[in-house]
């Protein structure tokens, strides 16, 4: 019973990384039709500039090093999906091909150019004393901390974009851009400078979960590669560009690695990828997706 | 106050508009003909949706070449073909998306007061009006960016008779008011009761400009350029 909380807790904990990560992906999906290749990118750059932030500080044992280094990390990832965009990808809107293979190539460029810089050795960033240690939970026992943070950490970024998405003129923009971004502009709205904030948005998404995954877990060369992969399959399986399908894609995507993980080890991939079959089979458009 | 000269529009190796003058204003213009002539590709590359080569202008100003947003700020609005309402909002967001504030000429409680329908339907989403419904949200999005001209691209298609009607007041007390009007029509009768000159657009061009009631009255002509005649619908 205890062993089954624990997996369901862990399940949780990864499905809110996850969900973070993978929100700011469906948003740009949603608004751009852009299969943004490089948000794993995204997710290292956020990391790794937000760890040469934390690392001096840490080391001076600034109390605030963690907290200082989540909105760079944001600010970081930001600001160089924000260049993406107005650099390359607002050129060629609607080319959805050409700039699946841009982003892939600027995702090759980056993840070579962080090696050089911070080179191979994994990194971690160490949680403030506040969230470090464990919380006494009913049936578990003990729970890392951290891990409750990440979990609460998730809800404040969906209720955030719920928030932003229903109640804010910017999220009627985006939402009708959704829709019909020709009429959209025809409504006198810059839609392309929308665009540029949507992709900031969805970067700095990306940034804010490569802080708490390297956090969590390690940073090393690769993970950026999975955190892509990860987030496709959660928005394939929810359904691309609606945030509450990415919320029921990543637990679903979370539960299905925790659950494998515990009963068949060897074979624990196969499971998340059984599931995007599934779905793929049944409701190709996700579960919560609009068909096209 | 607009005015189109010699505007061209290709896709590809189909050559759409071969040339279209045009001017409207200050009396409303309806502009008839068949379907496939380039009417609605007329009225999107007026409005920056389609690009072309030409002159646009409103009251002096050079629209050509500029994107949809810059045009719409300029004063023009569009009510396209097909309503395209976005169905992830509903009808007072939609309002609220374009509204430019308490003092402007259109504001949402006068949308609301000229459409009553859609202040009983405000929080509905787009997708759950019905064609008429969603015509006068389409309507009420672009009248809210208080243009100076309204393009409005076959308003009347499959609407029932007693709205047709109620459209074609709507749009005669816009003009009235001074509101530019470029009305593109299937339907002689409505545009006849809106606008008192007609242009009939054939293959890319405008073909004739002439009075409506003159077009209204000719069943031959009507055949020769919309194909069937006013009575036959």
């Amino acid at each position: 019973m205890a062993l089954a909380a624990t997996v369901l807790l862990n399940g949780l904990t990864l499905a809110a990384l996850y969900f973070v990560v993978a929100s700011g992906f469906s948003l740009i999906f949603g608004l751009m039709r852009t299969v943004n290749m490089a948000h794993g990118a995204l997710y290292l750059v956020g990391a790794y500039v937000a760890y040469a932030v934390f690392e001096p500080l840490y080391d001076r044992d600034a109390w605030y090093a963690w907290y200082l280094a989540v909105p760079v990390g944001m600010a970081a990832a930001g600001l160089a999906g924000i260049a993406l965009q107005g650099v390359l990808l607002g050129w060629m809107q609607g080319q959805e091909l050409r700039q699946a293979l841009v982003t892939i190539g600027v995702s090759i460029v980056v993840a070579d150019q962080l090696l050089a810089q911070f080179g191979g050795t994994p990194r971690q960033f160490f949680a403030p004393d506040a969230l470090f240690g464990t919380t006494p939970l009913p049936l578990v026992g003990r729970y890392p901390t951290f891990r409750l943070v990440q979990i609460a950490v998730a809800l404040g970024v969906g209720i955030g974009l719920w928030w932003l998405l229903a109640r804010t003129k910017l999220g009627l923009m985006v939402r009708a851009g959704v829709d019909d971004r020709a009429m959209l502009a025809a409504c006198g709205v810059n839609v392309p400078l929308v665009s540029l904030a949507v992709f900031g948005l969805g970067a700095a998404l990306a940034g804010l979960g490569g802080v708490i995954g390297a956090t969590a877990q390690p940073l090393a060369q690769g993970v950026d590669g999975r955190f892509l992969l990860t987030s496709l399959v959660v928005v394939i399986v929810g359904g691309m560009g609606s945030v509450p399908g990415t919320a029921v894609g990543a637990v679903l995507v979370g539960l299905a690695e925790q659950v494998g993980q515990a009963l068949f080890p060897t074979y624990a991939v196969i499971l998340t990828f059984a599931l995007m079959v599934a779905v793929l089979a049944v409701r190709p458009q996700g579960l919560l997706g609009r068909s096209a | 106050m607009l005015v189109v000269r010699g505007l061209h529009v290709r896709f590809g190796q189909a050559h759409i508009l071969q040339g279209v003058d045009l001017a409207v204003g200050p009396e409303p213009l309806a502009i008839v003909g068949r379907n496939g002539m380039g009417k609605t590709t007329l009225c999107q590359t007026i409005m920056g949706m389609v690009p072309g080569e030409g002159e646009i202008s409103l009251d002096g100003e050079g629209l050509a070449g500029r994107p949809p947003n810059r045009v719409a700020r300029a004063g023009l609005a569009l009510v396209p073909q097909g309503r395209r309402t976005f169905p992830s909002l509903t009808v007072d967001e939609h309002l609220r998306l374009v509204a430019q504030g308490p003092r402007a000429r259109w504001t949402i409680e006068r949308a609301y007061a000229t459409f009553p329908r859609l202040a009983e339907r405000r929080r509905n989403g787009g997708t759950q009006l019905s064609g008429g419904e969603q015509q006068m949200l389409a309507i009420a999005r672009a009248l809210l960016m208080n243009p100076r001209l309204v393009i409005m691209d076959e308003p009347s298609e499959g609407l029932a008779p007693v709205i047709v009607d109620h459209l074609a007041e709507v749009l005669r007390g816009l003009a009235a008011e001074g509101t530019g009007l470029l009305l593109v029509e299937q339907n002689l009768r409505m545009a006849a009761a809106v606008c008192g000159t007609v242009a009939v657009m054939v293959t890319g061009r405008i073909a004739a400009t002439m009075p409506a009631a003159d077009l209204v009255a000719d069943e031959a002509l009507q055949r020769r350029y919309l194909g069937v005649a006013a009575g036959s619908h």
